[in-house]
């Protein structure tokens, strides 16, 4: 990767965190605004190895259990999971295009709720179905939104570089 | 090219998803006694220019919205300006009866909530009071319609509340007329919708509390004072046959959408009854 590409890319991670503790309290429905932290490691994931989506991954989902302490230890397993995944479905399906990439963003915020739903043991019944089928495509929609915009507005430059021997 | 290339690397990848998952495996098996120090100190450093980020962000949001009333009142204050002192005395009246706080008169936090994206988050609350504004823990916490739950870790500048809706949730509670005591817990999303309801449990079988019932706290157990708005007793949920009854209630206070709270700071004994409006007027 091109030195100014690197900058330009951790540019946009820091803008995305930035807008995840600004911008998104602003959103009308909270839980199904764009989780701009989970844009940022998907983005990251896809240009990385898998193993390094899972760490970052990992840390990731361990600062923000430390933000709810109900589920704490579950986000890290989400966010390792969705780093992971990320990283290894841009090698099996090879991701280059922004369909694709809307894809993975969605599945991916779908995913990491699931897991920290199931794996915290908190949500229940009705609340974890409602929270399965409503809140979390809503809020991987969203996601996905924001994160196929970025791809178009940046003209594709945050996606996917493959490796070359 | 790129698909080998990946592939090649697949082992180490393995390794390290492996170690990720264990790890996370280990601190979901952590004992409380330990997550919550570990999470007090990521609070503390890492996550705490973040936090303040949050919470400038939120205070610029609400000082917007003020900034955007003051200019409606400003323009119907030069519009009334010829009925000032009528409008005076009308002043003082209202901002006798406006806010929580100014009912409470002493003891309380004011707190700006910094929500999460996590469907877990409504569990637990970070707000942005700490030990060094007189947080305690296990002083409960309030919106202007009713309990929201109780602090659980206190850190200088911040603090977590375990809310209503979290497992772990119990208070004392009787009906308004003190006619029922019981034992409110969280009911999970058991309501229409995944809706997150309350149970009143522990009531007497002999007793039977009527729909629409108002539930408050009853202050036995030194913790949270008596008086606080709960919910409303919405059915009954179970009857254990001979021996007691459980009630579904619709908590007043949602910890998805509160955007301030207060933090009590008063003792256990005391009413908080006073801070609070009449039902009637809170409908």
């Amino acid at each position: 990767m091109k030195r100014e590409d690197r900058v330009r890319f951790a540019v946009l991670l820091a803008a995305l965190v930035i807008a995840q503790f600004t911008v998104r309290g602003r959103f009308a429905g909270e839980r199904i605004a764009p989780d701009f932290l989970l844009l940022a490691l998907q983005l990251y994931a896809i240009r990385a190895e898998p193993g390094a989506g899972a760490v970052a991954g990992f840390l990731l989902g361990l600062l923000r259990d430390a933000l709810t302490p109900a589920s704490f230890g579950s986000g890290a397993l989400a966010h390792t999971l969705v780093g992971y995944l990320t990283g290894w479905g841009k090698a099996v399906f090879f991701a280059e295009n922004v369909i694709a990439n809307g894809a993975f963003f969605f599945i991916g915020t779908w995913l990491r709720n699931a897991v920290v739903a199931l794996a915290s043991g908190t949500l229940r019944d009705d609340r974890l179905i409602h929270e399965l089928l409503v809140t979390s495509p809503l809020q991987g929609l969203t996601t996905a939104a924001v994160g196929v915009g970025l791809l178009l507005v940046f003209r594709g430059w945050p996606a996917v570089r493959p490796r070359v021997l | 090219m790129a698909l080998e290339a990946d592939r090649t690397g697949s082992r180490a990848d393995t390794f390290l998803f492996l170690v990720c998952v264990s790890l996370s495996l280990v601190v979901m098996a952590l004992p409380v006694s330990w997550r919550d120090p570990m999470a007090g100190v990521l609070r503390r450093s890492v996550l705490a220019p973040l936090l303040m980020l949050q919470e400038q962000s939120t205070q610029f949001q609400a000082s917007r919205a003020v900034f955007v009333e003051l200019e409606r009142q400003r323009d119907s204050a030069a519009l009334a300006a010829t009925f000032l002192p009528a409008l005076r005395a009308e002043n003082e009246r209202l901002r006798g009866l406006l806010g929580l706080g100014e009912r409470l008169g002493v003891g309380y936090v004011p707190a700006e909530v910094l929500h999460q994206a996590e469907p877990t988050s409504p569990l637990t609350l970070v707000i942005r009071a700490g030990g060094r504004r007189g947080v305690r823990r296990l002083a409960p916490v309030v919106s202007p319609e009713g309990l929201l739950g109780t602090v659980d870790e206190v850190e200088p500048r911040t603090s977590t509340v375990v809310t209503w809706a979290h497992p772990d949730f119990r208070a004392s509670a009787m009906a308004a007329d003190g006619s029922v005591y019981g034992i409110v817990a969280s009911a999970g999303g058991s309501g229409p919708g995944g809706l997150w309801l309350l149970e009143l449990r522990g009531v007497p079988y002999r007793q039977t509390v009527a729909q629409g019932t108002l539930i408050v706290t009853a202050g036995l157990g030194g913790v949270i004072p008596r008086g606080i708005p709960i919910g409303v007793v919405m059915d009954t949920a179970a009857v254990e046959s001979g021996w007691e009854r459980t009630y579904l209630v619709r908590p007043l206070a949602q910890p998805a959408s509160v955007g301030h709270v207060v933090v009590l700071v008063i003792p256990a004994d005391a009413d908080a009854s006073r801070g609070f409006a009449p039902r009637d007027a809170r409908q």
